[in-house]
């Protein structure tokens, strides 16, 4: 009767609250953003005044924030274009790069609708954050977008939402070395089964073929997302993308993706380590050349180089499930950047927008990425991945399968299921399956 | 005097409005949500009553957490006091070194435990680990010591253990300094043996003490959230998480916000309950001694 | 005599062994900070060719001194409002015997188990709805709401030390509550302060998981959240992320060996009861 009583009280105090905190949203959120622009001695108090100064903004008032969750070289590019905008416009910027928490702070900050004026969508521009996002089809640069990057960034109703500054097509990186003295022709792969044979004689030749840091999660995520394409979508005659996007996961197909990774783990394939290891040491052991192969894009080639400078890293498309299928290449966002659509200096974010889409500074940020650039008036120079990409220009590209076909939140159950198999747990296969489907149905009928 | 209390009650404003604002209404709003299937940061959801609570009965990386919550403060608890009281009994001697034994011991208690998770990953990590540095020399093959989640719930244990243990060992200290010397003096006229002694003289005057630390060390382990964040992220899989980071888990990673703030409600209620349970259990036992 | 002899035999292999385990954690630090990047030996040895490269990656990429800084003040001002608020509040709850009290009293206790992380989103949600987000004063408002129940309880604890005799003569004489407390209690209660500054000061220097939500731009970093960003960056080198922690922890371990005294007395106070 207590308890009741005090869930029944909980119940109306909290209601009361929600709903006055949504009366008082439309005031709250700009606010609340325009707040946080003006460095530390602001108070509630002022930030109308504030308000009032933006909106007939003069220049030098204005604070853009720009939040990212790139890191590294790729951040001091986007901070190192964002002071020369700076200097060009008068505005400030205030640049957030909080690194690995980006993702749960976009979150929270989501939740609060109290976004950054400017933000990079990693790979969730039209999935998650679509509805916070100011529309970009009617800006100058947006014809000029890569007819690659064009699909995975565009909305069921042909909204772009982004400035996609370069894009992240991805295979499998591999140490050129490594392969050599493994004798095996990176051209032959071409189904998985290939592949397998490939990792035989690597590990015949006293390398780790595969790298996998599972201390960081992410990183398992990563192998789901390279092989899932070939078993459900890559082959046109069989594909289930249709059934995946009406809400059918089909089981017996994640076992065989499950099987794949757990075959591995049983041959000897991957590192000894492969849950405690983390990103770090993937890089450091394909740059020094004691493992071959490593499921990442080519940011993976930028930073193998700054661990090993002269490691040779190469790229192949991703091996088909089967003989009659051909391998694929995944398209993704790397850097793409929004405007809020609720901003209040959304005018001034806007122009930095397209201050970013200027070829020479989308040049200079993408090959600091080292990735081809987003927009077709601009192209950057990137070395030796640069070759690799042309090589396979003909190849078929695929977006991120957990952004494309899974309901957002699976990518952390792939994540955990893949854990399990790389731990051998008992039936690890089948509960990653069962676990898959049972999230699948749960989220998508959210 | 009654208006006079009354008058003193105006201290307690300030106090007041910080945890209605800070504590009270957020966890209402917890409550509240915890009934929802809200996805974390969505603007729609819908109430799903208590489906999350019932959820929770089932899903075994819940009683997983569960089980390594109180492993974490249980473990802990026990191995500090031991390990505190121990140290205090060693300092309690005179000797050349006792103050840099003690420095030393304390010191790790100012540094943030995630820092110290950090540091602990380079003992622990299976290629150039320092552990495995160490065993190879005895000739040894190197272990990933934290690929296991058994392996990585003592280590997680043994490590915060180690890091807060000076906080029971001063505790102890301080006791063991204010129990009287005639005692011990009456103790060694009659002929009584050590060991009675310690049983007998130091134990019942130390109850205090004991109660104390044992409170202290206990939220401390149940709460554990930064150390696990440094070193394992609760993996492998979810096999080191406390409920603590199941709650950040389930929150971000897989977008169950709802269903988090129910865990996160459960774990507060536990973590209530078991403390409450062993202030009590210590209290009675400070009268029985 | 034979008792003491046997005693201190064995004494020192175990004291032998704790020191081990103390000083290896500082010990690796410190190697792992002086090493080039490029040196893969085992963290036990020190570089061969030592280098303050890492040191100067530290402090201009992560910032270090900067996020000192920020943690420090914060620090401060939080502490400052603690020793307020807290002994404020302490006054009362020591001196009235009602049912308001209890109830009070244990309503903090409570609050003293709140995992945050249960409350985080509701939490963040107000302080967005106040404007304290990416300020200073929102973190040091929520530091200040964790941390009061401490303080709070070491403060009722000394206050309930003080004969209450006094308050009463204060009151014969006509010191209202208020001039009672400022007179005749605040100026007896500068031990217990210290132990609260000390304890509390630890906990607000050392926090992580309200600063990592509540302070996200770059620009007010504490501590903890630049170590972290060091740490957790998918290019992170481990090397620079050391001789970061190994600065952020210099100041504190310094501060340690000075304060000692009153570090280890304020958590005898707090165990007190």
């Amino acid at each position: 009767m207590k308890i009741k009583k005090i869930i029944a009280a909980g119940l109306t105090v909290s209601m009361v609250t929600v709903l006055a905190a949504c009366g008082s949203d439309k005031e709250a959120a700009p606010s609340g953003a325009s707040d946080s622009n003006q460095g530390t001695e602001a108070s509630p108090g002022n930030s109308d005044s504030a308000k009032e100064a933006q909106k007939s903004s003069s220049g030098s008032d204005v604070t853009i924030t720009f939040a990212t969750n790139v890191v590294g070289e790729k951040a001091s590019a986007l901070e190192a274009a964002c002071k020369k905008f700076e200097e060009e416009t008068g505005y400030t910027v205030d640049f957030q790069a909080p690194g690995e928490s980006y993702e749960e702070l976009m979150k929270t900050r989501m939740s609060a609708n109290e976004l950054p004026d400017v933000f990079t969508t990693h790979g969730w521009s039209v999935a998650r954050y679509s509805d916070y996002l100011m529309p970009v089809n009617d800006l100058p640069w947006a014809s000029d977008i890569d007819e690659q990057i064009k699909p995975v960034i565009t909305d069921a109703e042909g909204n772009m939402f982004v400035l996609p500054v370069d894009m992240d097509i991805a295979g499998i990186v591999y140490n050129v070395s490594v392969l050599e003295e493994a004798q095996v022709d990176p051209d032959e792969i071409k189904t998985w089964d290939d592949f397998s044979a490939a990792c035989e004689k690597i590990k015949a030749a006293g390398k780790t073929p595969v790298h996998i840091g599972g201390k960081d999660n992410w990183t398992i995520g990563q192998f789901f997302d390279w092989a899932a394409p070939s078993y459900y979508v890559t082959d046109a005659a069989n594909s289930q993308a249709d059934a995946l996007k009406n809400g059918t996961f089909d089981t017996a197909t994640w076992e065989k993706v499950a099987g794949l990774l757990d075959s591995w783990v049983k041959a000897g394939y991957l590192n000894e380590d492969s849950l405690t290891a983390d990103y770090n040491s993937d890089i450091q052991t394909l740059a020094d050349g004691t493992t071959a192969f490593c499921f990442y894009g080519n940011s993976a080639v930028v930073d193998a180089r700054g661990v090993n400078a002269d490691a040779k890293i190469g790229m192949i498309p991703i091996p088909a499930a089967s003989a009659k299928d051909e391998p694929s290449l995944i398209a993704g966002e790397d850097i793409a950047v929004g405007v809020w659509k609720d901003s209040p200096v959304k005018n001034e974010a806007t122009e930095l927008l397209n201050y970013l889409a200027r070829p020479e500074v989308t040049k200079g940020i993408a090959e600091a990425a080292g990735c081809k650039t987003g927009i077709t008036t601009a192209q950057s120079e990137i070395g030796e991945i640069g070759t690799y990409l042309e090589k396979y220009a003909d190849v078929e590209t695929f977006p991120y399968f957990d952004r494309e076909y899974l309901p957002s939140g699976m990518w952390d159950v792939m994540c955990a299921t893949g854990a399990d198999i790389l731990a051998q747990k008992d039936g690890a296969i089948e509960n990653a399956a069962k676990t898959m489907e049972q999230n699948f149905n749960d989220k998508y009928t959210n | 005097m009654k208006k006079r209390a009354r008058a003193m009650n105006v201290f307690y404003i300030p106090a007041i409005i910080l945890f209605s604002v800070f504590v009270i209404y957020p966890l209402c709003k917890g409550i509240f949500l915890s009934f929802t299937n809200w996805n974390g940061y969505s603007q729609t959801y819908k109430i799903v009553g208590i489906s999350n609570y019932t959820r929770m009965l089932t899903d075994n990386n819940v009683h997983r957490a569960f089980i390594n919550t109180i492993i974490y403060g249980v473990g802990s608890t026990i191995l500090q006091n031991l390990l505190g009281l121990g140290l205090a009994l060693l300092l309690n001697q005179k000797f050349h070194g006792r103050a840099v034994v003690r420095t030393l011991v304390y010191l790790p208690v100012m540094i943030a435990p995630l820092i110290m998770g950090y540091i602990m990953y380079f003992f622990f990590r299976f290629n150039n680990g320092a552990l495995n540095d160490v065993i190879a020399i005895f000739g040894r093959e190197a272990v990933d010591w934290l690929a296991d989640g058994n392996r990585g719930v003592t280590i997680l244990t043994l490590v915060n253990s180690l890091q807060f243990v000076g906080i029971s060992m001063v505790i102890y200290l301080a006791g063991l300094q204010g129990i009287p010397d005639m005692y011990y003096e009456a103790a060694a006229i009659d002929g009584v043996k050590a060991g009675q002694k310690f049983r007998y003289i130091t134990l019942p005057l130390l109850m205090p003490a004991i109660n104390s630390s044992v409170t202290i060390n206990l939220i401390g382990g149940l709460k554990l959230f930064d150390i696990i964040m440094a070193l394992t992220s609760g993996g492998p899989g979810y096999d080191t998480h406390s409920l603590s980071t199941l709650v950040n888990r389930t929150y971000f990673g897989s977008e169950n916000a709802g269903y988090a703030s129910a865990i996160g409600l459960v774990s507060f209620i536990l973590i209530m309950e078991l403390s409450n349970i062993v202030v009590k259990a210590m209290e009675k036992k400070e009268v029985d001694l | 005599m034979a008792e003491k002899k046997k005693s201190g035999l064995f004494r020192w292999p175990v004291i032998l062994v704790i020191l081990l385990v103390y000083c290896s954690p500082f010990y690796i630090l410190t190697a792992i900070s002086f090493k080039p990047a490029t040196d893969l030996s085992s963290c036990w040895k020190f570089s061969d060719s030592p280098t303050l490269e890492n040191f100067q990656t530290a402090i201009e990429q992560g910032g270090i001194f900067a996020a000192l800084l920020h943690t420090l003040l914060i620090t401060f001002v939080t502490v400052f409002l603690l020793v307020m608020v807290g002994s404020l509040a302490a006054y009362p709850l020591a001196r009235n015997r009602s049912k308001l009290n209890i109830i009070i009293k244990s309503f903090i206790l409570g609050i003293m188990m709140v995992p945050p992380l249960s409350i985080l989103v509701p939490l963040y949600s107000i302080l967005v709805d106040l404007g304290g987000i990416n300020q200073y004063w929102g973190i040091v408002m929520i530091l200040l709401t964790f941390e009061l129940p401490q303080a709070i309880f070491l403060y009722t604890n000394f206050i309930g030390s003080i004969p209450a005799a006094l308050d009463e003569a204060a009151a014969i004489d006509g010191c209202g509550p208020i001039r009672t407390f400022f007179y005749i209690i605040l100026p007896q209660m500068k031990s217990v302060t210290a132990s609260v500054i000390i304890l509390t000061g630890i906990h607000c220097w050392n926090d992580y998981q309200f600063s990592l939500y509540i302070l996200q731009s770059s620009k007010m970093r504490t501590v903890t959240l630049a170590i972290s960003s060091f740490f957790s960056q998918t290019t992170s080198n481990l090397n620079a992320a050391s001789a970061a922690a190994l600065l952020a922890i210099f100041p504190v371990c310094l501060c340690f060996l000075f304060l000692q005294k009153y570090f280890i007395k304020g958590m005898v106070d707090s165990a007190v009861k």
